[in-house]
C-alpha cells in the first residue's frame, strides 16, 4: 500500500523515481561523489569493486544511483546491467589529462549500447579545485560532443564532489530533462 | 626467517628490511614521506609495535630498545594486556608494559608534543592501525564492544597457548610457526579466532607457504631484481596499480600520508612492490582491484615476500581463475552462489529470481543483478566488506578450511540480514511490489549494508555458522569444487551455443528453451552438482529432481 500511496501522491506533487547510472574511469571520484550526495560526508575513497548502490532524495525525484567500479577490466562485470537506465551521469577526472582520451573512448562505447540511445547524459568535470584541470567548456570541445550526439541531451558541468560544487547543479538539469515516466 | 635479518613490523612481526632488501626503485609518482612511525618515533624506529604483546614476564624487550613513553595508557589495546598480564600474574602487572611505542633516541621536547599527541589520536585506531569508527559504527559503539570482545580474546588466547603446549608445541616467544594437526578440535579453535599476534604465522603454516616458498626460494627477489635492471615503469599494470596504491586502506594510519612527510609510507612501498612483481609473476592475473586488498591486508600480517606467495596461493587455490583477465572464475563462483542460495535460502532465492530464469538455469550464465554485490565478497576476500575482526575470523577459517568458507559466510551474512529483508517484503506483500527493480534496489542495498555493520565476529559465528541445525554448515569443499564444475561446464555450453547461433538467436524463446532444455539433460546425464545433507544422507538438488519429474511426464 505504501507504494500504491506514494505513487498517488506522486501523481500529485510530481514525486518520481529514476534509476542513474554513474560512470568513469577508475579514480574520476565517482563514489566521493555518490557520499557526498547522500551522506553530505567525505568518505576517504577506496576503489570500488562491484557496485555501490544508494537512493539519494533530490525535491521531489528519488534517484537511485548505481556507481559502478573503475577498472576497465571489471566492466564487463556490469555490462548487462543498463537496462531502464534514465540518465548516465559520466564523471571525469579534469586533472588527468593523460586519461582524457581513454575516458573519451570509454564514454563513447557506452553511450553507443542501444541500451543507452533514450538516456540523458551529464558528464561531470570533475576535480575542478585542482591544479591544471580543464574547464567543463574545454572538456565539452575534447569529448566533442556537439559533433557526435545528436540525438541525446547531455550537459557538461564542472564539479568538486569535496565541496559539493556542480552536483546540486546537476541533479536538477537530470530533473528537469527527463520526462516524466 | 633469522631475526638479524628482519625487523618488528608494526604488529611486532617480522619482516624484511624494506628500504636497502632489493635495491628496488620503482617509479614514484608522488615525492615520498617517511611515514607516520618514521616521524614520530624516530629514524630506523619504523617498525615498531603497534599492538603490544602479551610477553612472558621475562622475555627480552623488543627488537628494538626503546624508552617508554608515558601516554602509552591511552591506548585501547595496550590495557588490553596490561589487563591480560594481571590475570596471569595474580597481581599487578610485574613487567612494565609500556614500551609498544617505543620513542626515539634522540627525543626532542618537539618531538615529545607530538608524540603525545600522536597517541592521543591514536585512541581512534584499532590495533591494526584501522579507524574505529565508520559510516556506519560510531568509535562508542566501537569501544564498548571491544571492552567485551578483548576479553574474549584473553580467554581464546590462553586456550590456544594451552593447546600448543598439550600437543608439545612451542609458543617460540609469542611467536609459534608449528601449529597441531588438523582436527575437528583446532577448526573450531579457528572458528573461534586465532590470536591475532599469531595470525601471520598460522596463515602461512595452513595454507602451506613455505612449502610454496621451498619450491621458489629467492624467486621473489629476482622478480625485482630484475624489474630494477630492464623494464622499469613501462609495465602493462603499473599504472592501475599505482592509482590504486593510495586508495588502499586510507583508514589506516599505516598506509595513510602525512601531508608534510616527504617520503611516502613503508606498507605503500611493500604493496607496490608485491603487486608489481606479481603482475609479472602471474600476466595471466596481472593486476586487478581487490589484490589490493588482499595484500594489504597480508601486509599487516607477513612480511613482503611472504605477503607476496600468499597472494600467489590464494589466487591460485582458494579463488581459482576470480582474478583473470576474463574475470571468469568470479561469474563461476556467482554462480555457485547462486546455485547455493536457490537451495539453502529458498525465500530470498525466490525474491531475487525472476521465474523464468529459475527454471531454465539461465541464472548461471545471466546472473542476477545482485552478484554485483556479492562479487566484491569473493574478489576481496571480504576485505572491506565486513568490519576488519570480522574480516580477519574469516581469514583465519578460509587459510584453514579452504574456499567453501566464502560460500557458508555468504550464506550466513544473507541469512542474518533475513529480518531486515522481510521487513522490506512486508511493505511490499500487500500491494506487490510495482515493479521488480525497486525491490531489486532494496534488496541490493540491505545486502550491501549489512555486512558492514557486522563488528562482531560472534554474530556470524554463534548464530549461524556454529548452529548444527542450519542447514548449509554441512557444505563442503567437495560440493563446491563439484558446482564450481558444474557451473563452469554449463556456462561453456552457453558460450559455444552463442557463439554458434548467434547471441539474437539464443534469446529468442523458442530456441531459448530447447537450448535450456538440452542443458538439462545434460545436467542430468553426467555432472550432476548436488548437495549433501548430511543427517538424511544423500539429496540430490530439489530442483533437479523436480526436472526429472518433469521430464518423466513428457
Amino acid at each position: 500500500m505504501g507504494n500504491s500511496i506514494s505513487k498517488v501522491m506522486g501523481k500529485i506533487f510530481g514525486y518520481r523515481e529514476m534509476k542513474i547510472l554513474m560512470l568513469g574511469l577508475d579514480n574520476a571520484g565517482k563514489t566521493t561523489i555518490l557520499y557526498k550526495l547522500k551522506l553530505n560526508k567525505i568518505k576517504t575513497s577506496a576503489p570500488t569493486v562491484g557496485f555501490n548502490v544508494e537512493t539519494v532524495s533530490f525535491r521531489n525525484v528519488k534517484f537511485n544511483m548505481w556507481d559502478v567500479g573503475g577498472q576497465d577490466r571489471l566492466r564487463p562485470l556490469w555490462r548487462h546491467y543498463f537496462p531502464a537506465t534514465t540518465a548516465l551521469i559520466f564523471v571525469i577526472d579534469s586533472q588527468d589529462t593523460e586519461r582524457l582520451n581513454e575516458a573519451k573512448e570509454e564514454l563513447y562505447s557506452i553511450i553507443g549500447e542501444k541500451e543507452m540511445e533514450n538516456v540523458v547524459l551529464l558528464v561531470l568535470a570533475n576535480k575542478q579545485d585542482l591544479k591544471g584541470a580543464l574547464n567543463p567548456q574545454e572538456i565539452s570541445d575534447y569529448l566533442q560532443l556537439n559533433d557526435h550526439l545528436n540525438n541525446q541531451l547531455w550537459c557538461v558541468i564542472g564539479s568538486n564532489a569535496l565541496t559539493g560544487q556542480g552536483l546540486v547543479e546537476g541533479l536538477s538539469w537530470i530533473t528537469n530533462n527527463t520526462k516524466e515516466k | 626467517m633469522s631475526r638479524s635479518a628482519s625487523l618488528l613490523n608494526s604488529y611486532g612481526m617480522h619482516v624484511r628490511p624494506m628500504h636497502s632488501g632489493h635495491g628496488v626503485s620503482l617509479p614514484k609518482k608522488s615525492p615520498s614521506v617517511p611515514d607516520l612511525n618514521r616521524t614520530y618515533l624516530g629514524e630506523n624506529k619504523s617498525n615498531v609495535s603497534m599492538m603490544s604483546e602479551p610477553k612472558p614476564p621475562n622475555s627480552k624487550p623488543s627488537l628494538v630498545e626503546s624508552n617508554s613513553v608515558e601516554d602509552a595508557t591511552d591506548l585501547s589495546f595496550i590495557e588490553l594486556y596490561e589487563e591480560a598480564e594481571e590475570d596471569e600474574n595474580g597481581s599487578g602487572s610485574t613487567t612494565p608494559m609500556t614500551d609498544p611505542i617505543p620513542a626515539a633516541v634522540s627525543y626532542s621536547s618537539e618531538l615529545e608534543q607530538t608524540t603525545n599527541s600522536i597517541l592521543k589520536d591514536l585512541s581512534h585506531f584499532d590495533r591494526y592501525g584501522f579507524k574505529k569508527q565508520s559510516t556506519y559504527i560510531t568509535e562508542n559503539e566501537y569501544n564498548s564492544w571491544w571492552s567485551e570482545y578483548s576479553q574474549y580474546c584473553i580467554r581464546r588466547k590462553r586456550k590456544w597457548q594451552d593447546l600448543l603446549e598439550k600437543s608439545g608445541l612451542s609458543t617460540n616467544n609469542d611467536s609459534p610457526d608449528r601449529f597441531p594437526p588438523k582436527s575437528e578440535k583446532l577448526k573450531r579453535y579457528v572458528r573461534k579466532g586465532i590470536p591475532a599476534e599469531w595470525r601471520g604465522n598460522a596463515w602461512w603454516y595452513f595454507a602451506r607457504g613455505q612449502e610454496k616458498l621451498n619450491k621458489n626460494k629467492g624467486l621473489y627477489d629476482k622478480i625485482l631484481n630484475n624489474l630494477n635492471s630492464s623494464q622499469n615503469g613501462q609495465l602493462r599494470d603499473s599504472d592501475v596499480i599505482e592509482r590504486d596504491l593510495n586508495r588502499t586502506f586510507p583508514d589506516n594510519i599505516h598506509f595513510q600520508r602525512k601531508s608534510d612527510d616527504t617520503e611516502e609510507p613503508l606498507m605503500i612501498q611493500s604493496l607496490r612492490r608485491v603487486l608489481i612483481a606479481f603482475s609479472i609473476y602471474n600476466p595471466k592475473i596481472g593486476y586487478c582491484q581487490s589484490m589490493n586488498f588482499l595484500v594489504g591486508l597480508l601486509l599487516l600480517f607477513l612480511d613482503e615476500e611472504k605477503a607476496f606467495w600468499m597472494l600467489v596461493i590464494i589466487t591460485s587455490r582458494y579463488l581459482p581463475g576470480v582474478h583473470n583477465v576474463n574475470l571468469e572464475g568470479v561469474n563461476i563462483d556467482q554462480g555457485v552462489l547462486m546455485l547455493c542460495i536457490k537451495e539453502y535460502l529458498p525465500e530470498f532465492w525466490h525474491r531475487i529470481m525472476p521465474k523464468q530464469q529459475a527454471r531454465n538455469n539461465e541464472f548461471l550464465y545471466k546472473l542476477p543483478p545482485l552478484t554485483l554485490c556479492t562479487a566484491s565478497w569473493f574478489m576481496s576476500c571480504f576485505v572491506g566488506v565486513v568490519p576488519i575482526e570480522t574480516t580477519l575470523r574469516i581469514w583465519d577459517c578460509l587459510f584453514y578450511e579452504e574456499s567453501h568458507v566464502l560460500f557458508k559466510i555468504s550464506l550466513s551474512i544473507i541469512k542474518l540480514s533475513e529480518q531486515e529483508l522481510s521487513r522490506h517484503n512486508h511493505h511490499n506483500t500487500r500491494s506487490r511490489p510495482p515493479n521488480k527493480d525497486d525491490d531489486d534496489i532494496e534488496i541490493f542495498q540491505i545486502i550491501q549494508t549489512f555486512p558492514k555493520k557486522l563488528l562482531n565476529p560472534n554474530d556470524i559465528f554463534d548464530r549461524v555458522i556454529f548452529k548444527r541445525r542450519i542447514s548449509f554448515n554441512n557444505l563442503n569443499q567437495e560440493e563446491i569444487d563439484r558446482c564450481r564444475k558444474y557451473v563452469t561446464s554449463q556456462r561453456l555450453k552457453h558460450k559455444n551455443y552463442t557463439e554458434l547461433v548467434g547471441d539474437k538467436a539464443a534469446s529468442s524463446s523458442n530456441r531459448d528453451s530447447k537450448m535450456a532444455s538440452d542443458l538439462i539433460n545434460d545436467a542430468l546425464s553426467s555432472e550432476v552438482y548436488g548437495f549433501k545433507k548430511s543427517l538424511t544422507g544423500v539429496h540430490w538438488n530439489n530442483s533437479i529432481k523436480e526436472k526429472v519429474r518433469q521430464i518423466r511426464r513428457r
